[in-house]
């Protein structure tokens, strides 16, 4: 059964087209991963399947219902996480997420300990008395979780609830994300951590300009470019690089850098090495190493849409 | 309507849990109570202190000084010449009155003189002191003259005047405009607390939006219609709260008439909390953050609760500024209230009330029209 259906949604901010025609379907159980660049029409997809935005065009179904005709029903079932902290500094971590439950009509004992519930899921438990502004990045993310969950949706949305957060507390949240849907939710989850969503995402979507450009699990998305490896290039310095350059030559297909490595898709069938590393040099950059790799989510999000996922 | 509640419930809590919010909420309208106090209050029975320098020793002199005494609001001292200007100079009498020789015979020729009125107060001491005095003088002289030079007939007529069969009594009559004045400065300091009140609460709103609760909040099963009611409901609940605590302290703890039924007034303020409410929600709705609400408030707020006659009357202003001042609702709330003071049935009020209406109607529906304009991308998303 499919939790989430999009069928032919389009939304138009004025002449600007956020999402151009999109469909897609999400099945019970799954994480699915939303990948795209800065305005790809991720975050409007995401407030449009949470209500917060009506499409232009096109249906939104949840639960096999019209989330625009059954909005009460799509929003029961549904929990947000948003990137944004949305949660009340003025009130304890047990208030906040009292308070966001009881939205879904909870009431009472059973309302206590779905709250209690939520909090020990996060690990927040004997802080549930503390006010967020002495929580820490993480624990204020955490929360954030929790406030979506402690009613029981039966699809929750994250969107990137990792960032700017430690390397612990994204662990923690890594493995949250994996119990809750070993517990039976099915989880929409965006982020900008490439390697966060190749970790959980049994399926992903390649959004870019309002359209999903690939879709399928990571093994699927990776074996579209099989034509295609990846260059790592160590280096002293890339100050010198010239990006442009490189991708003229010929059998390049995507050229990006990251600290010392500078990373070259290139066509598989074009031999190339010779002319990368002769550029390299006449630039004066000093090579350090070099490997060949099999493309990981990241050459294929670079392949497809000619954007790192960190642009602006 | 129970997630309506909830919000309500919520929100009532948060706010109230802060000291400087209760502070705010519920004791800042009871200082308009303490400033009319000072402004009206105190004991308005007032007593001139007049000295007596008897110079003249004659009988009429001394039924004179006993008549001053007998004054209700008159304390007599008696003192000797030299001390006159010390005691006037120092306040301690507002007043001195000497008798000079030749007072008593001057009275009996029917053209009295030798009298001197000492005070640095003005009339405003001395016209009430003089008033009695001289209506006493001429009436003796009136005797004086219907005697013509009869000093039998003169004593016969005199003595029959002091003891008149007929007595005047004199009761105090109750100043209503003292306790309408207090009143007005009351409600009138409690209308701005009241705008203060409802931009404050209505602020919630952008600071939900800033600190993006408010998307959370319309991912759950609120809707922004229901959020809006909640906020609406929790404004109207503090305000009746605040009328309510205001006119009770005001009838029950301070006794300051309101010269008009405890219920009225209220009916009238509660009015006045939904434009109150309505008006908040126009600034909210034409600011992008709360700092511009709060630049908005400070202009409209401050500026029209004083044209429209909160603080002062608003016949004291020019004519054209009480023009202007017909078309602020704070205006047409003191003049119901004022109108129910000088008797008016409510039903007499109609159209009175009809205005008021109108306001709070008018600043909803503009709220509303520009809330729904409001969609756009960068309060969404």
């Amino acid at each position: 059964m499919n939790v989430l259906e999009i069928k032919n949604v389009t939304k138009k901010f004025a002449d600007f087209i956020a999402v151009d025609n999109m469909s897609l379907a999400v099945a019970e159980g799954e994480i699915f991963g939303f990948l795209g660049a800065n305005g790809a029409g991720k975050s409007t997809t995401i407030n449009m399947i949470a209500g917060l935005l009506r499409c232009n065009d096109g249906i939104i179904s949840i639960l096999g219902k019209n989330s625009a005709k059954h909005s009460r029903f799509a929003k029961m079932n549904l929990g947000m996480v948003p990137q944004d902290l949305a949660i009340y500094e003025d009130m304890t971590a047990y208030e906040n997420v009292k308070f966001f439950a009881g939205l879904y009509g909870l009431r009472g004992a059973e309302l206590h300990d779905l709250v209690v519930e939520a909090l020990e899921f996060v690990g927040l438990q004997d802080k549930h008395k503390s006010y967020p502004n002495s929580f820490s990045g993480g624990m204020k993310r955490r929360l954030n979780i929790a406030c979506a969950i402690a009613h029981r949706p039966k699809l929750i949305i994250m969107d990137e609830p990792t960032v700017g957060i430690d390397p612990q507390s994204r662990n923690y949240i890594l493995n949250s994300v994996k119990k809750l849907n070993e517990m039976g939710c099915t989880i929409i989850y965006t982020s900008h951590y490439m390697e966060e969503v190749e970790e959980i995402c049994s399926r992903i979507a390649i959004i870019d300009h309002g359209k999903i450009i690939a879709e399928g699990t990571k093994e699927q998305l990776k074996s579209l470019i099989t034509n295609t490896k990846d260059l790592w290039i160590e280096v002293k310095s890339s100050e010198n690089l010239n990006i442009q350059a490189i991708k003229e030559i010929p059998g390049v297909e995507a050229v990006s850098i990251e600290e010392y490595f500078i990373k070259i898709n290139s066509d598989t069938g074009v031999n190339n090495l010779n002319k990368i590393i002769e550029h390299l040099i006449n630039n004066g950059i000093e090579i350090r190493g070099l490997q060949e790799k099999a493309p990981n989510l990241e050459t294929v999000f670079l392949t497809l849409t000619g954007r790192n996922l960190r642009d602006q | 309507m129970r997630d309506i509640l909830w919000i309500v419930q919520n929100t009532l809590r948060v706010t109230f849990r802060k000291k400087k919010n209760i502070l705010l909420y519920l004791f800042m309208p009871l200082i308009g109570i303490f400033i009319a106090l000072m402004a009206y209050g105190g004991d308005q029975k007032m007593i001139l202190h007049v000295g007596v320098v008897n110079q003249d020793k004659a009988e009429i002199t001394a039924d004179t000084i006993q008549f001053l005494a007998g004054l209700e609001n008159v304390k007599i001292t008696e003192l000797e010449a030299g001390q006159v200007q010390e005691e006037i100079v120092s306040g301690k009498l507002d007043s001195v009155i000497t008798f000079e020789k030749g007072y008593s015979d001057s009275v009996l020729a029917g053209r009295p003189d030798h009298i001197q009125l000492t005070s640095i107060k003005g009339a405003q001491v001395t016209g009430f002191v003089k008033s009695y005095l001289y209506q006493y003088i001429d009436n003796i002289s009136t005797i004086s003259r219907a005697a013509d030079g009869n000093q039998q007939t003169f004593q016969q007529m005199y003595q029959d005047y002091q003891q008149s069969s007929f007595q005047l009594s004199t009761h105090s009559l109750a100043d209503t405009s003292r306790n309408k004045n207090m009143t007005t400065q009351t409600i009138g300091f409690l209308i701005m607390i009241m705008l203060i009140s409802a931009s404050n609460l209505s602020e919630i709103i952008l600071l939900e939006k800033e600190k993006r609760t408010y998307f959370r909040l319309l991912s759950t099963p609120i809707n922004a219609r229901k959020y809006l009611l909640a906020n609406v409901l929790v404004n109207m609940l503090v305000m009746t709260v605040q009328v309510a605590v205001t006119l009770t302290i005001m009838k029950s703890v301070f006794h300051i008439g309101l010269n008009m039924s405890y219920w009225e007034a209220a009916v009238v303020m509660l009015l006045f909390s939904m434009i109150a409410v309505g008006l908040s929600l126009v600034l909210i709705s034409f600011s992008k953050s709360r700092s511009a609400a709060n630049a908005l408030q400070n202009l409209i707020i401050t500026p029209t609760v004083m044209l429209s006659g909160c603080f002062w009357p608003v016949e004291v202003m020019p004519t054209t500024l009480q023009k202007i001042a017909n078309f602020l609702p704070q205006r047409w709330t003191l003049d119901t209230l004022t109108k129910l003071q000088e008797g008016h049935a409510f039903s007499e009020l109609s159209l009175n009330l009809l205005i008021l209406f109108a306001f709070a109607a008018a600043f909803f529906l503009i709220a509303v029209y520009k809330f729904s304009r409001n969609k756009t991308t960068e309060n969404f998303v």
